[in-house]
């Protein structure tokens, strides 16, 4: 396979890098930049424990090859707090009992990130449909619906 | 949408305080065992059967071991017998001479890197002779069916268990005469259920990491829910001894029972004293759906007798439980299916013969209430046939047989803190039953509601917490327990902890989960880690009390049972002298030595009638809990789709320690019975999974559930740290039986087998139009 460089900017640091062609983002995430906070479940775009953004759009790393993100922002749960301060997606995922097991919870984030970024007062039928992407085993749904409603001002 | 029905406490006791893990979590920090990475480490992956059942004629690993970056290759042949498991010592971590199930484990393979790992996984030349393939218990538990285990007298088992050929384990309740009873009956209702296997699915799988220090120290890290389980189970297992072993549990991504047992650990032991290098295996997710412990399938027959009055007479049942290839936990399980079969009611006589039984396929397990949900799909659905064919209202009807304080048990055991009417009476005023339900969404859909009930244990077993005093007053919390995600460990013991210690639960700090550090924990298992380990806190808080008010008492000039501690400082209770603070205590403390507490605890065992089983090793239910649970679905009659439209649950949980964690542990179990109930299953044919992925094994979205109500009920236990009950497993148990109920009460056609798929409810629509 042959190699390439790769271009991107992952919570607003540059970064080049040289890897092969067929490298998943999410490899490049946890095994070249050790940004272990994205999850990998199922491997194939299932489950969406791996959503990262791009360009502000979530996306499956599992399944998206690094080189797609090439000269582009990549955004991953350890971008979401600024200077220490969590997003406000992060206080009320703690807050509501969103949190389980917490493996979910990166993907969980980043789509509901992608969501508010594009509609800040989502109802509940557009949250769902936001996170059908995102499987949880722990918590069931309630208290993530109820997260993101919180973070988004709860104004629906 | 969640209710506590309950009385206030004072204190931390019964406040939603916020988990210790939870920045961790939310910020990507939280080291799960996947991120477990050492330095030198190599990469380890499994060579697997690839038939369900054959002679293993040749195993070549030459080509794999010329590969570079190929550190070591195992196989079963070069090691001594090396059997697992806790019951039956059926299963060699390596197979030797055949193999039993598709994706049984034959060689292990460490290398530079995950991918040559794999390259050489696929060097590997294994040549078989297959031998017929076992898929059903029920077959395969009959006299003269051929055998799993030719060798199985040779084996080591628990001497409880009654086994006999492919039969694991035979257990028998026998009470009253049965006979008689249905001689007495006036109504006989007769029923054949059968359920699937299903997985757990936790989002991490198994993963483990192993190393050896210079002393020979064996170190593993692994993503595991009992860590001093796993200590022993290594040491069993590898012949090694106990303290040369250091367990330690990474953060885990779910487990679910799943994580109960040695699984990966001895392999990565194994090859790193081969290589001197810490070694890791991760599975694949095919490979944790295709081999490893799912829970078991299960075929029940049932018989019931209700005499004229609508009251139960007498319940006969057999239950064959599908152990897969080898015991795990299955003979233990199966057993528990007699007192899940009979349910929360009263009987005169009961007779349940339950089974579990070898076939070819993976070794199922232990997942969330093992036992109950096959049991209980089978007992609720048919009390539901005969609550509507005697013309009762079916809350109405279970609140008529219903079991109350002072009854007896299936196995004799006096009931105590019984609540069964109590959350009938919850689930049925959330539920707004009987009134008129709304109205379908659209044309072609019937609406329908169905009730289930269940009791469940909280295991016991022993924990012990170490508490210490900080020279600054903060606090060291020290359990074995381990934190599967719940929030019992980052949340609930914290909280005791810091109520009993008269302290803020931020001056609380927790150690965990490590063999080496912590005291014993019987593992994150059974609904019982708050309930075990609080009353161990509870105990190891009271003699550090002790110790601080022995030091306290003379400068305050009174004796120490007049003492108190709260906000951080130790009072005269009667509010005379001053107030002294806890890091005062402290430095004190530091002239005797320091102060440290100490606790432990084990439930007592529950009394039972020990005439009234055989082959059981789980008699009695401890700390019982008690729930209801209340499905409505839409029923689509042109396609045969269900669709949940509403679910209400009313659980007894004793005391609401944590409503927030202790409601969410409900939701996620009932969400987990919802995809056991519709959608999920491990489809084998002919001992191949055909379903080893998440494209093909579903589970539910947040599509698929709706807002779960739960209304948290309490009726306090005996045994349990401020009257709790365990929380954990429960909700997973109902909702099949509760939804098949609901499909009746919608399209008035019984789905007697799990999942209930839209081509079941459609054929059975269509069937019924045929005779009608």
């Amino acid at each position: 396979m042959s190699e390439q460089r790769l271009h991107l900017r992952v919570n607003g640091q540059a970064y080049e890098l040289t890897i092969p062609a067929d490298r998943f983002l999410l490899d490049v995430l946890r095994d070249d930049l050790e940004l272990l906070g994205t999850k990998e479940a199922c491997d194939e775009g299932e489950c969406g424990a791996c959503t990262v953004l791009v360009d502000g759009r979530a996306v499956d790393s599992c399944i998206f090859l690094a080189l797609q993100a090439d000269g582009a922002d990549v955004r991953t749960v350890e971008g979401l707090a600024v200077a220490g301060q969590l997003d406000p997606l992060q206080r009320a995922f703690i807050d509501e009992g969103a949190v389980q097991c917490g493996y979910c919870t990166a993907g969980m984030l980043m789509s509901a990130k992608a969501l508010l970024d594009e509609n800040p007062d989502p109802d509940e039928s557009q949250i769902r449909a936001a996170l059908e992407g995102n499987l949880c085993r722990c918590t069931g749904y309630d208290a993530i619906i109820r997260a993101v409603k919180a973070a988004s001002g709860g104004r629906s | 949408m969640s209710a506590v029905i309950a009385v206030p406490q004072v204190g931390l006791i019964g406040q939603s305080t916020v988990r210790r893990d939870g920045v961790a979590k939310v910020t990507g920090q939280f080291a799960y065992g996947v991120d477990v990475r050492l330095p030198g480490m190599l990469h380890a992956k499994i060579r697997r059967s690839d038939i369900p059942h054959g002679l293993l004629r040749r195993v070549d690993v030459s080509r794999a071991l010329a590969l570079p970056g190929v550190r070591a290759v195992i196989t079963g042949d070069e090691l001594p017998e090396y059997r697992a498991s806790r019951y039956i010592r059926d299963e060699l971590i390596l197979a030797k001479g055949s193999v039993r199930y598709k994706g049984e484990p034959i060689a292990v393979v460490a290398a530079d890197d995950p991918e040559i790992a794999a390259e050489a996984v696929r060097l590997i030349d294994v040549e078989y002779e297959p031998l017929p393939v076992l898929s059903d218990p029920e077959q395969a538990a009959q006299p003269g069916a051929p055998l799993i285990h030719p060798e199985w007298q040779t084996y080591w088992a628990n001497p409880v268990l009654r086994r006999d050929g492919n039969i694991l384990n035979h257990t028998t309740l026998l009470r009253g005469d049965v006979e008689e009873a249905f001689a007495q009956a006036r109504h006989v209702f007769e029923d054949e259920y059968d359920t699937q296997i299903v997985h757990q699915a936790s989002l991490e799988g198994h993963v483990a990491i192993a190393s050896v220090d210079l002393e020979g120290r064996v170190h593993v890290v692994s993503s595991h829910q009992f860590p001093y389980g796993l200590r022993q189970d290594i040491a069993d297992i590898l012949h090694l001894p106990l303290g040369r072993i250091h367990v330690t549990a990474s953060g885990l991504g779910g487990g679910f029972g799943a994580k109960l047992y040695a699984s990966v650990e001895p392999l990565c032991v194994l090859l790193a004293e081969r290589t001197g290098r810490p070694v890791k295996i991760e599975l694949s997710r095919e490979e944790e759906l295709a081999a490893t412990s799912p829970r078991m399938a299960a075929r029940v027959h049932l018989r019931t007798g209700v005499d004229s009055d609508g009251h139960l007479l007498v319940r006969q049942g057999v239950i064959y439980y599908d152990a897969g290839a080898y015991s795990l936990s299955s003979p233990g399980t199966s057993a528990v299916g007699t007192l899940m079969l009979p349910g929360p009611y009263r009987w005169q006589a009961l007779q349940i013969d339950s089974y579990s039984v070898y076939t070819n396929k993976t070794n199922c397990g232990s997942y969330r209430a093992p036992g109950g949900p096959q049991a209980t799909f089978a007992g609720e659905s048919q009390i539901d046939r005969i609550a509507r064919e005697l013309g009762f209202d079916p809350i109405e009807f279970r609140d008529r047989n219903a079991v109350e304080n002072g009854d007896l048990g299936p196995a004799g055991q006096v009931l105590t803190g019984v609540s069964l009417r109590k959350t009938l009476q919850v689930a049925k005023e959330r539920s707004r039953w009987p009134q008129a339900q709304d109205r379908p969404s659209r044309p072609g859909v019937r609406r329908g509601r169905g009730v289930a009930c269940n009791w469940w244990t909280t295991t016991s077993g022993a924990s012990a917490a170490v508490i210490k005093l900080n020279d600054d007053g903060s606090i060291v919390l020290s359990v074995g327990a381990t934190e599967i995600g719940t929030g019992a460990v980052s949340a609930g013991l914290v909280q005791i902890c810091a109520h009993e210690m008269g302290v803020a639960v931020e001056s609380v700090q927790i150690v965990s989960a490590d063999t080496d550090a912590t005291p014993y924990d019987f593992g994150a298992q059974g609904s019982r880690t708050t309930f075990q380990n609080g009353q161990a806190i509870i105990r190891a808080a009271r003699d550090l009390r002790q110790q601080i008010f022995a030091l306290v008492a003379p400068g305050l000039d009174c004796e120490t049972d007049e003492l108190e501690v709260h906000d951080g400082h130790v009072y005269r209770r009667d509010g005379t002298g001053r107030a002294v603070p806890l890091a005062e205590v402290a430095r004190l403390g530091q002239t005797v030595g320091g102060l440290l507490g100490r606790g432990s605890f084990t439930a007592p065992p529950t009394p039972y009638d020990p005439s009234t089983v055989k082959g059981h090793t789980y008699p009695a239910f401890n700390s019982p809990s008690f729930h209801t649970h209340v499905a409505e679905v839409e029923v689509d009659t042109e396609t045969g789709e269900v669709t949940l439209t509403g679910y209400h649950v009313a659980q007894d949980v004793g005391f609401a320690l944590n409503p927030l964690y202790a409601a969410g542990q409900v939701t996620g179990g009932a969400t987990q019975g919802i995809g056991y109930a519709l959608m999920e299953e491990v489809q084998y044919r002919d001992g191949t999974v055909l379903n080893p992925n998440f494209t093909d094994y579903k589970l539910p979205t947040i599509r698929d559930v709706p807002t779960i109500d739960v209304a948290l009920v309490e009726e306090p236990s005996e045994a349990g740290p401020y009257g709790m009950k365990g929380v954990g497993e429960p909700a997973v148990v109902a909702p099949a039986a509760a939804i098949a109920n609901a499909v009746y009460d919608a399209v008035g056609v019984r789905i007697r087998s799990l999942p209930i798929t839209a081509e079941k409810v459609l054929q059975a629509l269509r069937s019924r139009e045929l005779e009608g």
